[in-house]
């Protein structure tokens, strides 16, 4: 039976390749060579680490299996998390679990075949972005085919094993809190707990550990790199593997592989025989619906004061009591807060001597803040218009024009999206002490980076709705997510570009070596007007005039 | 009133709904009928202006939907074929929502809001998330949204499915009490025995065209058949014979 299910998916999957239209085939060979591109760009990135790693006298390769650990520790824990989101989804609402479940299929064969789809979806891009590091590998330490087939070998059970426990701790949750309410108590302080762990980890300061002058003396570096890092998971097992069949010990691998796939068969033999007791318990209080309660919603003054009581101030207020109104929302909002504070303190730690140099990170500072708001209004504003959802009829058909839609969309992402720009720009400028241009230029920058983020991300959300998802990692996943995630890094990487130039002429001022050229700034400033020009309006414009036409 | 002037919607090759001229008078019941497939539901999207139509146009109220939606959408009120609402509302928000939406002045949300939650049973429940409410309890809701910017049109897709029978009923003597007062309604269902106490006049299309419309009376003339009830009239024009293969297959 779990054959027939699993075909269904396989024959889904041809039926949908053999329908594609010409127009999709080029989409999507576009996509498909850009998501290359990405991982070849990976590539070249790991390996210039590594054989920079692999220079170093005596413990180049003590680091890069180090480094190895440290990324497949990272790896498992990203598994895990991803699973514990797509396990809730796949397994408890997905919208064939209905059809499933009362035909005469037994609810283990359901569970497998679920449990593994969450399995694949929680694990497959993180795994396959191991795929350009484990080449790095191969190309610096010259081994050959037979150190991937091993990794290959290894890889799935490592990955089952962290999707495993993701997918034991949803069915706990589900199966101890079936009411609503209590499961979105500990969907929260769940959520709470991995910010907590997460700051821990950061304010704990890995990077000490590999840097020789935080410890006291050489012995104490070189017991730090030789000792195993976490060694009861499986990204331990996962790492020893690999270093020996890079050494050529396939004894040492194979029992290490043997391991890895002993315990995976063993813990997810657990899983089914767990989910066997409370898989139905907890699907059952799944669909008893949400608890019935009765809430209250306000209008704030200032809400009230601006927009009154017509359709846009309608809008608002529907989008903010519906996005506050569900508890998914606040954990992510957790993450956040969790990721700025971890952002800052890292900003804060680093070894940064010159006052040169300091203004220097706080220019930079508009690239990598500016990819953390790209992040953001992946999660928050490009889904906006999608998670509309079937619902959308109810405004389509209402008096109101697409751009009131979107209107109301970018008010109420604009204002979060520019206090988080505002925060990373000042605080930075202040931890940094940057010099007064310097500032001004940053926090002129990223204001208007959070500014055209949101815009685009109105734009682009308008541009490839789906009214049609199960959840919201279905849109952020989507060709157009990846095209608004790829439009935000092309317009952040060229905001750095184009205000390069007045940065270089002010540090030549500062050290005396040139002269500030008015042409040059012109030149730059209308480079930056431009760029924002088009970031503004034409995504805007396109995304409207689809979602005109939408069907 | 509603008037479609050779409206056709196409997928591709596909033609759902061809050369489509009709025209619903004040205070008229329309009913839409017609087997799966037939094109009724792509009419409806086309009507409320959730679809553009591949050619011909929509007027409501006089009113061109592609030239002035707003206007025309403001004098017309709609019951898709699955009420979907917004679940983290309460019923209570959503009509106040949908108000504000059509620009009913807040005086007369006090009043009404709390009137159309009575007459439709809904008043226990005002205060509750609408993802706790039944399919039933949203259709009435979605009912009750419509009723309260008092729209000259109403275009319905099975406004009757998952209705309990006294809603039902209350539901058919409000289509007629609002008929009374010069609205267009403009109906699409599957009952038949609906379609044939409530419409004025019925239309039956297949393929995306409509092959008859009229009276019952004019219905009858056409079909050239025996019973002058609506069942043998609506098989006779769309054909009924082919499930007898399947009868014996039983």
């Amino acid at each position: 039976m779990l054959a027939t299910l699993l075909r269904r998916r396989t024959r889904t999957f041809s039926n949908s390749i053999s329908h594609w239209t010409r127009y999709e085939w080029i989409r999507n060979a576009a996509f498909s060579s850009a998501g290359f591109g990405l991982l070849f760009g990976l590539h070249y990135g790991f390996y210039r680490l590594l054989k920079y790693l692999a220079t170093i006298e005596l413990i180049g390769l003590l680091l890069t299996w180090k480094l190895t650990a440290m990324l497949l520790l990272m790896t498992l824990s990203m598994v895990v998390v991803s699973s514990l989101l797509t396990a809730l989804t796949t397994l408890f609402y997905s919208y064939d679990l209905k059809f499933l479940l009362k035909a005469p299929v037994s609810l283990r064969t359901v569970f497998l075949d679920k449990s593994l789809e969450s399995a694949f979806f929680a694990s497959w891009m993180i795994g396959l972005i191991l795929v350009p590091y484990i080449a790095a590998i191969m190309r610096v330490q010259h081994l050959g085919l037979t150190f991937f087939a091993g990794f290959i070998v290894a890889v799935p059970p490592f990955l089952l094993l962290a999707a495993s426990f993701g997918i034991g701790f949803t069915l706990l949750l589900l199966y101890f809190f079936p009411s609503s309410r209590t499961r979105d108590v500990v969907w929260v302080f769940s959520s709470l707990s991995l910010t907590v762990v997460y700051g821990l980890v950061r304010f704990a300061q890995p990077e000490k550990l590999i840097r020789p002058d935080a410890l006291k003396v050489v012995a104490e570096y070189l017991s730090f790199l030789q000792a195993p890092t976490a060694p009861y998971l499986p990204s331990w097992w996962l790492a020893e593997a690999l270093r020996m069949s890079a050494e050529g010990d396939w004894r040492g691998w194979a029992l290490r592989a043997f391991g890895l796939w002993g315990a995976a068969c063993l813990v997810y033999g657990l899983l089914v025989l767990l989910a066997g007791k409370v898989y139905f318990i907890g699907y059952s209080g799944a669909q008893e619906g949400a608890l019935r309660r009765r809430v209250h919603s306000f209008r704030p003054l200032a809400e009230k004061y601006f927009l009154g009581t017509g359709s846009a101030a309608a809008l608002l207020w529907k989008e903010r009591t519906t996005f506050f109104r569900d508890v998914k929302h606040w954990s992510q909002i957790l993450l956040i807060i969790g990721l700025v504070f971890v952002y800052l303190f890292s900003i804060r730690r680093l070894p940064l001597d010159s006052a040169e140099l300091r203004s220097l990170v706080s220019f930079l500072n508009v690239g990598t803040a500016g990819f953390v708001l790209a992040a953001l209004g992946l999660r928050f504003t490009f889904p906006a218009i999608s998670l509309e959802g079937r619902a959308w009829w109810i405004l389509r058909s209402a008096p109101l024009d697409v751009g009131q839609v979107m209107r109301e969309k970018f008010l109420f992402s604009v204002v979060p999206l520019l206090s988080i720009a505002a925060t990373l720009a000042l605080t930075t400028n202040w931890i940094l002490e940057a010099d007064r241009f310097t500032s001004w230029l940053s926090f002129g920058a990223l204001v208007t980076v959070g500014l055209a983020i949101c815009v685009m991300g109105v734009g682009f959300g308008a541009l490839f709705p789906n009214f049609h998802v199960e959840n919201i990692h279905q849109i952020e996943s989507s060709v157009g997510g990846f095209v608004y995630m790829a439009a935000c890094l092309f317009y952040v990487g060229f905001t750095i570009a184009v205000l390069a130039a007045p940065m270089q002429m002010h540090f030549a001022e500062r050290f005396g070596t040139g002269v500030w050229n008015s042409r040059v700034a012109a030149f730059s400033g209308g480079g930056w007007l431009v760029l924002n020009l088009a970031a503004f309006i034409v995504p805007w414009q396109l995304g409207r005039r689809a979602l005109e036409n939408h069907e | 009133m509603i008037r479609l002037e050779g409206l056709g919607k196409t997928f591709g090759s596909y033609a759902a709904v061809s050369d489509l001229n009709l025209e619903v008078r004040p205070g008229e019941i329309f009913g839409f009928l017609g087997p799966n497939g037939a094109g009724k539901t792509t009419t409806v999207k086309m009507m409320a202006g959730l679809l553009k139509p591949s050619a011909g146009r929509v007027l409501i109220n006089g009113l061109d939907l592609a030239a002035d939606p707003i206007a025309a959408k403001r004098a017309m009120g709609l019951v898709p074929d699955e009420p979907f609402v917004y679940p983290k509302l309460t019923g209570a928000e959503y009509l106040r929502f949908v108000g504000e939406l059509y620009g009913v002045p807040l005086d007369d949300m006090r009043k009404r809001v709390p009137e159309l939650l009575e007459m439709f049973e809904l008043a226990p429940w005002s205060g509750e998330l609408l993802e706790s409410y039944s399919h039933g309890m949203r259709q009435k809701l979605v009912l009750a949204g419509i009723l309260l910017h008092d729209p000259k049109v109403l275009v319905l897709d099975e406004p009757m499915v998952g209705l309990d029978p006294k809603s039902g009923r209350l539901v058919k003597d409000i289509f007629i009490r609002l008929a009374e007062r010069g609205t267009a309604l403009f109906m699409c269902t599957h009952v038949l025995e609906i379609a044939e106490k409530l419409c004025h006049r019925i239309g039956i299309m297949i393929g995306g065209k409509m092959i008859a419309c009229g009276t019952i009376d004019e219905l009858h003339a056409q079909s050239n058949k025996e019973g002058r009830d609506l069942e043998s009239i609506f098989l006779s024009l769309t054909g009924g014979g082919e499930y007898s293969t399947l009868l014996r297959y039983l």
